[in-house]
């Protein structure tokens, strides 16, 4: 394995404390690295070559065993950055080399190879939970990051991914996802919609409309979902709150109102609508009033994904004959062709970043996920075990969750963007996945 | 020998005439169909009874894989249902289009709207006044047949023609 290289150059970063409130029930945070950084663990998650980074994940401490055990907080810690495809834990030494002042001797732990450390602790006091993090730098042998968070125990995995989020802010310089969630559809007949965590645990069913849901897709802010629906025997828009408890129709023209999306701003919808027979690109408000017809012609248009800016959509035609890739400008100008390779790309979900488009391409008979740039090039194939489908980007532009049928059902799967790490985390058969937007 | 070749002549001509006849595409008039009776064709309320009788008659339309386009069996299916139709002509007509499970939900989706859409064009073309005719795509989500094999998806590639009061 290639090396990480650990920058000794980078600027100098003073890291403030905070204090902030969140999600759920409130988790006060406390940053307790005091030290500025002078140097840093350094993950170009852009560089093709790049190695994984070997880290340590110990069991988390406590002087209070209760229901909450350390083993599992350092699961956690050890599945973000698994799915991540970016690290490679590295067994811990038992016990744990420690310094004269307790603190881990990271000369020793050098030995094993790792780059960096994770070392947690927690106590419950009531009705509180309190963990703290530490990211070690084994080459450097210093605290990098350091965090305390107390909140609900029922929240103890949230706390953990929100360390982990800061965890990869520190090391690639762009804040995880690992609290975000992946909304999908249920493999059952009445199709309903559930969320859960991205991977895989706090499963949710949002609707109970006991008939066909399909394409479920977050807005912006994350406080729902807009999906198409039967309810009315018809495909029609509706929109669900994350609590389940709102469910409002949104568009219901005669015929397909199908695979809404978002713009990034949230006020504009981009479907599918069949009011003038043939399927066709339209934009609506969030007051379902149509702003345009963005695509014309004779071919069936679906699938409509929006640039990261707003400034384009990208859907699929059959207009050629067969469904390919195409994007439009939202504002006028000609529809382009992206996809030439396969006679079958669908699916379309343009990434956060706006680097690629992720779709599914048939393959020697099957389905595989790919990625390609949005002016058609550097097209990749990420899958192939099985029929994969269904795409859909984490908001940091860095992982696909998609669904594979590999193991003999439709499951939802997690991917870095490179496929090298493919991992099932739906617990029920599912399909259709959107991943959330961060929540504030 | 004139004579034999006279008769072989007219056996082939036979022959052909038979092909010929049997191989004629023409609309098989649905006779035994149910019918308003008394008089009364289109008039009126229609019996539970009789309504799912005309259901019954309604012949499924097939397609080909990625295809809307109607094979010739297809549009006589079509012209067989328009000829039910016109029979019942206070009935309210939904195309239902569905597709295999192979390709995309969302692809199929637009998929089976379109078939659905030819499917009333071409009924909307033999008399079938639109706006009896609406539309409707679930795509691949209700397969009549769950298998994964050929012919299972050429059973789930279909169009239903409902009608209600």
């Amino acid at each position: 394995m290639k090396p990480t290289r650990l920058d000794d150059n980078a600027p100098a970063k003073t890291v403030s404390c905070l204090a902030c409130q969140v999600l759920l029930s409130a988790i006060l945070l406390i940053c307790i690295c005091s030290q500025p950084a002078f140097g840093k663990l350094l993950l170009d998650v852009d560089n093709p070559n790049l190695g994984k980074m070997p880290i340590i994940i110990p069991e988390f401490s406590t002087n209070q065993p209760g229901p909450l055990n350390g083993a599992e907080l350092a699961s956690i810690v050890k599945n973000d950055l698994i799915l991540s495809g970016l690290f490679e834990i590295i067994e811990a030494p038992q016990p744990l080399p420690l310094n004269q002042g307790g603190e881990p001797d990271l000369v020793n732990l050098a030995k094993t190879g790792a780059q960096a450390l994770v070392m947690g602790s927690f106590f419950v006091n009531g009705n509180q939970l309190t963990v703290e993090c530490k990211l070690y730098d084994i080459g450097l042998q210093r605290l990098e990051l350091g965090k305390r968070y107390s909140g609900s125990p029922a929240d103890y995995r949230y706390i953990v991914h929100m360390f982990d989020d800061r965890l990869m802010e520190k090391i690639t310089n762009l804040p995880g996802c690992f609290t975000t969630k992946i909304a999908f559809v249920d493999d059952s007949k009445s199709r309903e919609i559930f969320s859960m965590d991205f991977d895989g645990n706090n499963l949710r069913q949002l609707t109970n409309t006991q008939t066909i849901n399909m394409s479920p897709d977050w807005a912006p802010d994350g406080k729902g979902l807009i999906f198409t629906s039967y309810i009315n025997r018809n495909p029609d828009l509706w929109y669900v709150s994350v609590d389940g408890q709102r469910l409002i129709p949104v568009s219901n023209r005669k015929g397909l109102n199908a695979s809404g999306h978002f713009s990034p701003d949230g006020n504009l919808i981009a479907l599918s609508l069949s009011v003038k027979a043939i399927p066709k690109i339209f934009i609506i408000n969030t007051q379902s009033h149509i702003i345009k017809q963005l695509t014309n012609g004779l071919g069936n248009d679906i699938s409509p994904t929006w640039s990261p800016d707003g400034a384009y959509v990208a859907y699929v035609s059959d207009q050629a004959g067969s469904p390919q890739i195409y994007t439009v400008p939202v504002n006028g100008g000609d529809p382009r062709r992206i996809t030439l390779s396969t006679s079958y790309n669908t699916d379309p979900d343009w990434s956060r970043r706006g680097d690629l488009l992720a779709f599914t391409a048939k393959i020697d008979g099957r389905f595989q996920v790919c990625v390609i740039r949005p002016d058609g090039s550097d097209f990749r194939v990420l899958t192939n075990k099985g029929s994969n489908q269904d795409p859909s980007w984490s908001p940091d532009g860095r992982m696909i969750a998609f669904t594979s049928n590999r193991d003999g059902v439709k499951r939802i799967f997690v991917m870095d963007a490179k496929g090298t790490v493919q991992t099932p985390v739906s617990s029920i058969p599912g399909r259709s996945p959107a991943w959330s937007p961060r929540f504030k | 020998m004139h004579t034999r070749h006279l008769i072989i002549y007219a056996a082939a001509l036979l022959l052909v005439v038979a092909l010929t006849g049997g191989c004629a595409k023409k609309i098989v008039k649905p006779n035994d169909m149910p019918s308003p009776g008394l008089g009364m064709a289109g008039q009126g309320a229609i019996a539970e009874g009789e309504l799912q009788g005309v259901q019954a008659s309604l012949k499924p339309i097939y397609f080909d894989f990625d295809n809307y386009t109607l094979t010739p069996d297809a549009q006589a299916a079509i012209d067989y249902n328009a000829e039910v139709l016109k029979r019942f002509p206070t009935l309210a007509v939904v195309a239902e289009g569905h597709c295999d499970e192979r390709g995309t939900a969302e692809y199929n989706l637009a998929l089976g709207e379109r078939r659905a859409g030819t499917v009333v064009q071409r009924l909307a073309a033999l008399g079938i006044a639109g706006n009896r005719m609406s539309t409707v795509s679930f795509g691949s989500e209700l397969p009549v047949d769950p298998n994964h094999n050929e012919e299972a998806w050429a059973k789930n590639r279909r169009v239903y023609v409902r009608v209600s009061k």
